[in-house]
């Protein structure tokens, strides 16, 4: 079976040594991923690797069995991401940054109109919904606020929306529980990582990969990926990670 | 002693001692009778329905030279921008060369004064309306594109990225990432470069290309002041509608689909002025016909070796760097001078008035005032600009105190500080970095504009370039003008220099 995404002996250059290196792993359908390691182990790096952000010095990336390089832009929208510094355009509105996910299904017209009317307020809303944004700003007022005036919390919500309104089949997550307090932290993972019952995520993607700082969440996941120093050192189901692998990892 | 930020704005003032000194040792004492007819002229303008219906088409001439000038230098200004913005090749993932070559050829045209653009397209096109609209685009779209291809840089390119990373075509991650924030400089800059235009227009007319300028110049001229304060006032009029006019068009559009609105609404609008400008043109001169170049005989290198020869170089530079140098310290220094005598809120509205009356009259205007009563020298020339452009640094600077957090300001003055200290430690202060940085800026922009007083005032470049275009030495101008273009890039790159460090301290 054609793996989602597949990564050999992949090496990312970095100013002060690899970010990556020799990174190999296969991502299949269904898999929700937790991507694990210290600050500047090559988490942010890995996910930009699979978003195809960032390219490899050495190495192959592929997406369902395509060179990811090669890829168009309406293929490479089939990987989605939200962004640990979430990237939201301030000056727009709540509705318009979620339709700024359906860019890369949509023509110029539309994204003119995007800027200068409420469209689309029901695919928004809907998306909005699923994020677990508050009713009261789905209504078409709330719709029209400027994110620039939303709290953390909000804004990670209508950036999450944004990423379900792209409806990508790899949904990548670069930390997206920090500076979020554990309830909304919480209620986040569950609609990242939720699953139907045909195999599938609730959010629409074929597979998810979060990279977090808090292992004691990674029981929510199958598969757990774990960077020391820019090297792979755990790729295992999440059942059989264990303390002193956890300890290993984030060992100074 | 290291003067810390209050203290260095106040500073540049100093440049109006020597100035007053000279202006005042050169007075003589025919002048007080004209200056004091001219100052009653202010309270009795003229009522002439014959003047008023002349003056009335002059204003025409003007906002439509201004108007067309001002869209047409835009909308060329905003493509030539992003055309110029490396930034914007590599997200079409197209090589960066052509937007480098690009940023380097503006640079000329960009350098060179409107007025002498003015100037030398009378020469080869003869006298047209269309001339002055021309004078006025040609610099006016580099000075565009510069500032919009520089904003079009410094802005985070994370957000393209991310629009990018949607599968979005670059055209229209471009729109939803980079246009919201570029909306509201086009709607800002833009609206500073129509007041810009309006003055450069009057200016122009001045200089015999028509419309207000022209009867201002030669109503003072024939000492006629009721006359002449007619026409100042009513630009006077036309410049405050601007200004309000501008400030509720940037302060409509609270949510952020109305912002972009505003912003496409504005951008209609110019476009359509070009279209509306030319239209109002042809209609006041009827009779212009097309424009006709005119033969031009381009000097050989034995004329140009022999124009550097003649040409007082030293003298010439001199005159242009001193002239720079006091205009830039009283446009930087007077502002904050004036406004610390006193906060009383009406002496702030008269001082709002004084910058709006000296932001109307054009600096050789007012030369030609102060050569009635003065010997021509170098300070007559320095107190014109320097108050000229202090109405545009006043202006900027009372509009971003009343913005101002007044903080700091309550606390100084109930412990116990005057009402004076507490405006300037309390409020001046924090404003002083952006005041300093935009002095830095203006300061590029006088040097420019010292050719303008010296065509006047016998000094320096302008005078060297005034009298080599009536002579028509094509050798001595071109020479002139290269000179005058190297001169302000140099003093652009040292006011970028400085105002970065201003805007980093």
């Amino acid at each position: 079976m054609t793996a989602l995404l597949e990564l050999d002996e992949v090496r990312v250059a970095g100013p002060h040594g690899d970010r990556l290196n020799a990174v190999s792993l296969r991502l299949q359908n269904g898999e929700r991923i937790a991507l694990l390691g210290r600050s500047g182990a090559g988490k942010s790096s890995l996910i930009g690797v699979f978003n195809g952000s960032l390219l490899p010095a050495a190495g192959h990336v592929r997406f369902q069995g395509e060179a990811l390089a090669s890829l168009s832009r309406r293929q490479r929208a089939r990987i989605g991401t939200l962004w640990q510094d979430l990237r939201l355009i301030e000056e727009l509105s709540i509705g318009q940054n979620v339709n700024a996910g359906a860019l890369g299904r949509r023509r110029l017209p539309w994204a003119l109109a995007n800027l200068l009317f409420r469209i689309d307020a029901e695919a928004s809303r809907s998306c909005l919904r699923q994020a677990g944004l508050e009713e009261s700003l789905l209504a078409d007022t709330g719709l029209d606020r400027p994110v620039g005036q939303l709290s953390g919390g909000q804004r990670q919500r209508v950036a999450l929306a944004r990423l379900f309104r792209q409806q990508p089949d790899l949904m990548l997550a670069d930390e997206p529980l920090a500076s979020l307090d554990p309830a909304i932290a919480a209620e986040v993972l569950e609609r990242l990582l939720t699953p139907e019952s045909d195999g599938t995520l609730r959010s629409g993607a074929q597979a998810v990969v979060v990279s977090l700082h808090r292992p004691e969440l990674i029981d929510r996941f199958d598969r757990v990926l774990g960077l020391r120093a820019g090297r792979l050192v755990i790729d295992t189901p999440a059942s059989t990670v264990s303390a002193n692998d956890l300890r290993d990892l984030y060992a100074p | 002693m290291r003067p810390t930020a209050p203290a260095l704005v106040l500073l540049p003032a100093f440049a109006l001692l020597p100035v007053l000194i000279v202006v005042l040792n050169g007075a003589h004492g025919g002048g007080a009778e004209i200056l004091g007819s001219f100052v009653v002229g202010a309270v009795s303008p003229s009522m002439d329905p014959a003047l008023l219906k002349a003056l009335l088409i002059g204003l025409q001439v003007t906002i439509a030279t201004a108007l067309t000038g001002w869209s047409c230098s835009l909308v060329l200004g905003v493509l030539l921008g992003c055309l110029s913005s490396e930034r914007l090749w590599l997200t079409w993932s197209l090589p960066v060369w052509p937007a480098i070559v690009l940023r380097r050829l503006m640079a000329l045209p960009r350098s060179v004064h409107e007025l002498i653009w003015g100037l030398l397209l009378l020469q080869v096109l003869g006298l047209h309306p269309w001339v002055a609209v021309m004078a006025i685009s040609i610099p006016y779209s580099c000075l565009i594109a510069r500032v919009w291809r520089d904003q079009l840089q410094s802005l985070d390119p994370s957000r393209l990225q991310a629009m990018l990373q949607t599968g979005s075509s670059p055209m229209a991650a471009c729109m939803t990432a980079l246009s919201p924030a570029m909306g509201s400089v086009l709607v800002s800059y833009g609206g500073y470069r129509l007041e810009c235009a309006l003055r450069s227009a009057t200016l122009l007319g001045v200089f015999g290309l028509g419309g207000l300028g022209m009867d201002l110049e030669l109503s003072l001229k024939s000492l006629q002041f009721h006359e002449l304060w007619t026409g100042l006032w009513l630009l006077t009029l036309v410049t405050i509608a601007l200004e309000q006019g501008l400030r509720c068009w940037r302060s409509w559009g609270q949510q952020a689909q109305f912002g972009q609105r505003q912003v496409m609404g504005f951008a209609v609008a110019v476009v359509l002025s070009a279209g509306l400008g030319g239209v109002w043109l042809a209609h006041l001169f009827p009779d212009a016909g097309s424009l006709i170049w005119l033969p031009l005989q381009w000097p050989d290198f034995s004329s140009l070796r022999l124009a550097a020869e003649e040409l007082p170089w030293i003298s010439m530079l001199w005159d242009t760097l001193i002239l720079t140098v006091l205009a830039a310290g009283i446009a930087i220094g007077l502002p904050p001078l004036l406004l610390l005598l006193t906060p009383a809120p009406l002496w702030q509205r008269c001082i709002s008035g004084f910058w709006v009356l000296v932001r109307v009259i054009p600096p050789p205007l007012a030369v030609l005032l102060l050569l009635l009563s003065n010997q021509p020298t170098l300070a007559i020339g320095a107190l014109a600009l320097g108050l000229h452009n202090s109405g545009v640094m006043g202006r900027l600077l009372q509009e971003g105190l009343q913005q101002q957090d007044n903080s700091a300001q309550v606390a100084l003055t109930s412990s116990g500080a005057s009402s004076q200290m507490g405006w300037l430690y309390g409020l001046l202060s924090p404003r002083s970095p952006s005041h300093l940085a935009y002095g830095a800026y203006r300061s590029d922009v006088i040097l420019r504009e010292t050719v303008v007083v010296g065509l006047i005032g016998g000094s320096g470049l302008g005078w060297q370039l005034l009298e080599s275009l009536s002579s028509f030495h094509w050798a001595a101008v071109l020479l002139l003008i290269t000179t005058y273009a190297v001169l302000t890039l140099i003093g652009e790159w040292l006011s970028d220099q400085s105002r970065q460090h201003w805007l980093q301290s």
